[in-house]
């Protein structure tokens, strides 16, 4: 994201230096690429919210010192590759999605939703 | 995975049928055969389809791109990447039989996954459908060294089953498969439009607009399509008809506050550009060409006294 941010910089000098009018092509147009992956990431970010939002799930955040809302709003902080990674192993947990061991799994992903976005270090300390 | 099986499937313990007499009506005769060479299951399955799209190409060729010694699971995503690769859109199909009925019915041979292993051992192998026949209960496919292998349905549906009736299609991006729709036609081509030529893709989009006229994505593409192309007006058709059947489509307002602005309608523009900022969810990866759109019509529409706005 932050190379993205440079280039769009470095384009937008390189008009000003040439003086080139930016008339044309000049609002933000959506692309249909972009208009897809932003779609596909509300998509996962909807799954991860839904799992967080179980009563069995926010339990065992809290009891784990968790604070559920917290690990909903890094879930948004994650780039795209890992939201689809995270969502991916979301769907890979038990069959479902009910009992304990589905649970743990999405609890141990909360764990690295806030591993990724520097929250916490808990993997270090095992 | 990594058992991409290879010479030892193809002596599978499966009884030979007797010879069913070759009928085009049922049968996919023009498709190629590639004989498969050891562990090339996947490769000799791609060229079988990609030659049936007009793609000259050979298991030798497409080994580097799809066969990894070693890396299990991946197989049939890098199966997919490698078509689209070549320039042809590629399409996993439903899980269900009649999908892949339908698609030889279409005359596209259907890519499948078969697990020819025995007494718990699996060994998953990529073949080829190019037929099959109602009345014997049989399909014809292009499998390891056999031109034309004849399976019984409920044979090849034991063996398709463990591979979660995973199949596939590729196509020519003007020739969507008959199991297609307008999204999932558009994602296709979105995802190999890199490896196309710039007039294949607006012929893709046509086709697409043609079949599914009332299809949202359809209608995005279409506009996006136009308006990179510079015919405005017709950009503006798109996106106009894009909201008539789904209001709050943020890119299509987006876009269409930005093409209206292009075309000398900061009002008009200003209008659209306040709706879709209206629309933005929080965290939008879109807000910043929504905002983007919204401040350059405002400073347009106050600076605007006479308007040679054209579009209503």
């Amino acid at each position: 994201m932050q190379f993205r941010q440079s280039v769009v910089a470095i384009t937008a000098a390189c008009f000003l230096a040439l003086g080139l009018q930016t008339t044309t092509a000049s609002a933000g147009v959506i692309g249909t690429q972009d208009y897809l992956s932003a779609e596909a990431r509300a998509g996962h970010l909807a799954d991860i919210n839904a799992a967080i939002s179980r009563a069995d799930v926010q339990a065992q955040l809290v009891s784990l010192g968790v604070d559920p809302a917290n690990a909903v709003t890094r879930a948004a902080a994650l780039s795209d590759a890992e939201l689809a990674q995270v969502a991916q192993e979301m769907n890979n947990l038990p069959a479902g999605g009910d009992g304990f061991l589905a649970v743990i799994g999405i609890v141990f992903l909360v764990l690295m939703i806030l591993e990724l976005t520097g929250v916490t270090d808990i993997f270090k300390k095992f | 995975m990594s058992a991409l099986v290879g010479a030892t499937a193809l002596t599978g313990c499966t009884t030979r049928l007797p010879p069913l007499p070759e009928d085009p009506r049922r049968e996919l005769a023009s498709v190629p055969f590639f004989p498969q060479t050891i562990h090339q299951c996947g490769p000799a399955a791609l060229a079988t389809v990609l030659g049936a799209t007009g793609v000259r190409t050979t298991p030798e060729q497409l080994s580097p791109l799809v066969y990894i010694p070693g890396r299990r699971g991946s197989l049939q995503v890098e199966m997919l990447a490698a078509a689209r690769g070549k320039g042809r859109l590629a399409f996993v199909l439903e899980p269900r039989f009649a999908a892949l009925q339908a698609e030889l019915a279409a005359g596209n041979p259907v890519l499948v996954l078969q697990d020819l292993g025995a007494l718990g051992i699996r060994r998953w192998h990529f073949a080829v459908v190019v037929g099959f026949d109602p009345a014997q209960d049989v399909l014809i496919l292009r499998s390891g060294v056999e031109r034309r292998r004849l399976e019984r349905r409920e044979q090849f549906l034991r063996t398709w089953q463990a591979g979660e009736y995973w199949a596939a299609v590729v196509t020519r991006p003007d020739q969507p498969p008959a199991t297609a729709t307008g999204s999932s036609f558009i994602r296709a081509l979105a995802a190999t439009e890199r490896y196309l030529a710039p007039e294949s893709i607006s012929d893709a989009n046509a086709v697409a607009l043609a079949r599914w006229p009332a299809d949202p994505l359809v209608l995005l593409a279409n506009g996006n399509q136009a308006y990179t192309a510079g015919q405005l007006t017709t950009a503006i058709s798109r996106y106009r008809s894009l909201l008539a059947i789904e209001p709050t489509h943020l890119a299509g307002r987006n876009n269409l506050a930005s093409a209206l602005l292009d075309a000398g309608c900061p009002r008009q523009a200003l209008t659209q550009a306040e709706q879709a900022a209206s629309l933005l969810p929080t965290d939008s990866p879109l807000a910043a060409a929504v905002n983007d759109t919204l401040a350059k019509a405002r400073a347009a529409a106050t600076g605007a006294a006479a308007s040679t706005c054209s579009a209503e």
